[in-house]
């Protein structure tokens, strides 16, 4: 489902290094608070997953501390990771330099 | 969604509505989550943070204005299509201050399960803790109303 509501990020920081062939990682780390529903309904509604793969990321967030949410290009993962705090999720982006 | 009216018990809520104000002023300048070191472009990462600081302020007025004269008179909040989303974050938002602020010495695991003994608690930590429930209880709501798969799952 769209999301009607949700920002735009701010616009990308300017960088002097081509990033076309970076992947980056939207990595969601576990927090004490939201509610595994929530987390669920949110990556449904954010990435668009269907019941099954939304559940597996919010146990793994559960379980593991962390999920690997998406990966892709830098200025889409940025963005996705800005939604997500628009959510009150915690995310980082992780390069694949990072390990 | 469709439109959704719930009914409150109004004695039940409304003591909590200054907690959940007081929350909501506490988190007028500040994010309710922590955002990650900002990196080599600070007006970027201030921008980012300026962004969602107008988004949760937006969300939490939402939020608010369900409580307002008409729940007072009749107890009743109505949940609809345009303000589920800006409700739905608000309540983390404001769940996520009220275990700063109040909830952390409880203990994350404690206030998981929910088993705490609300009688040794000072009254001010009793009624942040009632107030997350409830914030957590309409959250629920609106996540069974949106997609009732979840709840199910």
């Amino acid at each position: 489902m769209a999301d009607t509501k949700t920002r735009h990020s701010p616009a990308p920081a300017a960088s002097a290094v081509p990033q076309q062939q970076d992947v980056w990682r939207v990595v969601v780390l576990n927090d004490p608070v939201n509610l595994m529903s929530y987390v669920v309904m949110v990556f449904k509604r954010v990435f668009g997953f269907d019941e099954t793969r939304a559940r597996k990321h919010m146990l793994e967030v559960h379980e593991q501390g962390r999920s690997v949410v998406w990966s892709g290009v830098h200025e889409q993962a940025e963005a996705y990771v800005f939604t997500l705090h628009q959510w009150h999720l915690t995310a980082v982006l992780e390069s694949d330099e990072a390990g | 969604m469709k439109r959704v009216e719930v009914k409150l018990n109004l004695e039940a809520v409304a003591p909590l509505l200054d907690v959940v104000k007081a929350a909501s002023d506490e988190l007028g300048p500040r994010l309710a989550i922590d955002l990650p070191p900002p990196g080599p472009d600070g007006e970027f990462h201030m921008e980012w943070a300026r962004e969602l600081l107008s988004g949760q302020g937006d969300d939490i007025r939402v939020l608010l204005a369900l409580f307002g004269s008409e729940f007072f008179s009749t107890g009743v909040i109505a949940l609809d299509p345009t303000n589920c989303e800006p409700v739905l974050r608000a309540c983390s938002a404001l769940r996520l201050r009220l275990r700063e602020a109040h909830l952390k010495p409880l203990g994350d695991e404690n206030l998981e399960t929910g088993e705490l003994p609300l009688e040794d608690m000072p009254d001010e930590q009793r009624k942040a803790f009632a107030a997350y429930v409830f914030l957590a209880t309409l959250q629920e709501l609106l996540v069974l109303h949106l997609d009732p798969t979840i709840m199910e799952g």
